[in-house]
C-alpha cells in the first residue's frame, strides 16, 4: 500500500502538523505501508515541484493531508493542490481510485471549528472519484510544537489515536470512531489555553523586541 | 460608503467574472466608491504561518507585497464582498490566498464569540462582509458548506454576514438582480 502525507503547513518541519504526519508516517510504516511525505507549500513553488506532487497523488492508494485550519478552512496552497487534482482527474480518466482522509488542527481551542475544513475535503474527495476514508480533527493545536510527548499527560490520547488510525488505514479501513473522539479530546482545560496563548504572545513580542503594542492599528482611518 | 470586491475567480472561470460584474452594477447604484480587485492578476504570496503580524509588526504582514494594499483597502470599506467560484464548498485558492492574508486585521488575544473562542478586534469598525459564489449547477452539498464557511468567516470578525450562491448565472443582469437581493438582506443601503 502506497500512502501519501502531504503537510499544508508552510512552516515545515517546525509546524505542529509535521510532527503530526510524522507519528502518522511511523505508524502506517510499521503496518507495512510505503510511505511517501510531502510539503506542500515547498513543493508548488516550482513547475517541477508541482509536478511531483500530482504524480505522487496518482501513484498513490492513500492521500492524507495534514494541515492548520486558515481562516476556517484549507491553506490557499492546499486549496491549490485540491483544484490542480481535480482537473487532473477530470480530464483524465483515472484509473487509479485513492482513498483521502485528512488530519486537521486549529488553533482554538474547540475541535469542531475544523468540521467546514474537513467537510471540504470530503466534497473533493466524493467529486473526484476518491474515496473518503475520514478524518481527525483537533483543537488547542498551538501546544502540539514538534514533540507530541511533550503535551500534557504526554500527549498519550494523540499518539494512541494516530496509532489506531495508522493501523486501521493501513488495513484499507477508515479513520476509526473512536480515535477521532480521541484526538478531538480537549489537551487542557479552555481557560488555561487562552491564559497560556495570550501570555505567549506577549512573550513573543518581548523576544522580537517589538516597539508597537499589540493592539497597534497600522491601517486606521480614525 | 466604500465596497471592496474580492474576485477570486480563476483562469477560464466564465460564471465568476458575471457575478462580479453584477454585484458591482448593484454597488454603483447604492452610490457606493467600488475598488474591484482581481486577485489572480495580483502577486500574493501565501501566508507563511509566521504570527509576525501579531508578534513582530503588530497589525502588518511581514511579507512586502501586493496584499498589503488590499488589507489596507480593506481597512478603509464600509462593505467587502467574497466572490469566487464555490470549490468543493469552499473558497478558490486565489480569493483564499488574500484571505489568509487577513489575519493582522485581528488582534492575537483570545475573546469569545458565540460560546466559542475567536481573537480580539483590532479595529473598531469592520466592513460589512458578503459572501458571493459561483457554480455551473446545483450543488447543495457545496451551497451548505459555503454558506457555512462564510457564516464562521464572519464569527471572526464578530459578524454575522449574508452569502449566496449564483447556480449557472451566465448573464449580468440576472447577477446584478441577484446581487442587488443580496445587498439587500446584508442591510447596504440604497
Amino acid at each position: 500500500m502506497n500512502a501519501l502525507i502531504l503537510t499544508g503547513s508552510p512552516k515545515g518541519r517546525k509546524s505542529a502538523s509535521f510532527t503530526l504526519a510524522s507519528k502518522l508516517a511511523e505508524g502506517l510504516r510499521k503496518n507495512g505501508a510505503s510511505v511517501c511525505e510531502e510539503p506542500v507549500h515547498a513543493g508548488l513553488r516550482t513547475d517541477e515541484g508541482t509536478r511531483r506532487l500530482l504524480e505522487a497523488v496518482d501513484a498513490s492508494d492513500l492521500v492524507v493531508p495534514v494541515f492548520p485550519l486558515y481562516v476556517d478552512s484549507l491553506p490557499a496552497p492546499l486549496t491549490r493542490l485540491l483544484e490542480l487534482v481535480a482537473g487532473r482527474r477530470a480530464g483524465v480518466a483515472s484509473e487509479s481510485n485513492p482513498r483521502l482522509a485528512v488530519i486537521v488542527q486549529c488553533g482554538f481551542p474547540e475541535a469542531h471549528q475544523c468540521d467546514t475544513a474537513v467537510g471540504i475535503c470530503r466534497l473533493f474527495a466524493e467529486r473526484t472519484g476518491m474515496r473518503w476514508a475520514g478524518a481527525l480533527a483537533m483543537g488547542m493545536g498551538g501546544s502540539v510544537g514538534e514533540d507530541i510527548r511533550r503535551l500534557p499527560g504526554g500527549g498519550k490520547h494523540v499518539i494512541r489515536a494516530l496509532d489506531m488510525t495508522a493501523e486501521s488505514l493501513a488495513k484499507d479501513g477508515d479513520v476509526p470512531a473512536e480515535a477521532a473522539t480521541l484526538f478531538a479530546r480537549p489537551l487542557m482545560p479552555r481557560w488555561l489555553y487562552n491564559l497560556f496563548g495570550n501570555l505567549g504572545w506577549r512573550m513573543q513580542m518581548r523576544k522580537h523586541g517589538t516597539r508597537r503594542p499589540i493592539a497597534y492599528r497600522p491601517y486606521s482611518q480614525e | 460608503m466604500k465596497a471592496l470586491v474580492l474576485d477570486g475567480s480563476r483562469e477560464g472561470d466564465l460564471l465568476t467574472p458575471v457575478a462580479v460584474r453584477g454585484v458591482v452594477s448593484a454597488l454603483a447604484g447604492r452610490a457606493v466608491d467600488v475598488r474591484h480587485v482581481a486577485l489572480r492578476e495580483l502577486a500574493i504570496s501565501p501566508c507563511a504561518g509566521c504570527f509576525g503580524c501579531w508578534t513582530r509588526t503588530p497589525g502588518e504582514c511581514v511579507i512586502e507585497d501586493a496584499a498589503s494594499d488590499v488589507l489596507r483597502s480593506y481597512v478603509g470599506s464600509d462593505v467587502v464582498v467574497y466572490a469566487t467560484p464555490v470549490t468543493f464548498g469552499g473558497y478558490s485558492s486565489e480569493l483564499k490566498k488574500m484571505l489568509d492574508r487577513f489575519i493582522p486585521v485581528l488582534d492575537p488575544r483570545f475573546t469569545t464569540v458565540g460560546g466559542e473562542v475567536h481573537h480580539l478586534l483590532r479595529y473598531r469598525r469592520y466592513p460589512k462582509t458578503i459572501g458571493l459564489g459561483t457554480l455551473p449547477f446545483p450543488d447543495p452539498e457545496a451551497e451548505r458548506l459555503f454558506a457555512g464557511l462564510v457564516a464562521r468567516n464572519g464569527l471572526n470578525i464578530h459578524q454575522t454576514v449574508e452569502s449566496t450562491v449564483l447556480v449557472g448565472v451566465a448573464d449580468a443582469e440576472p447577477a446584478r438582480r441577484s446581487a442587488e437581493r443580496l445587498l439587500d438582506r446584508a442591510g447596504v443601503t440604497r
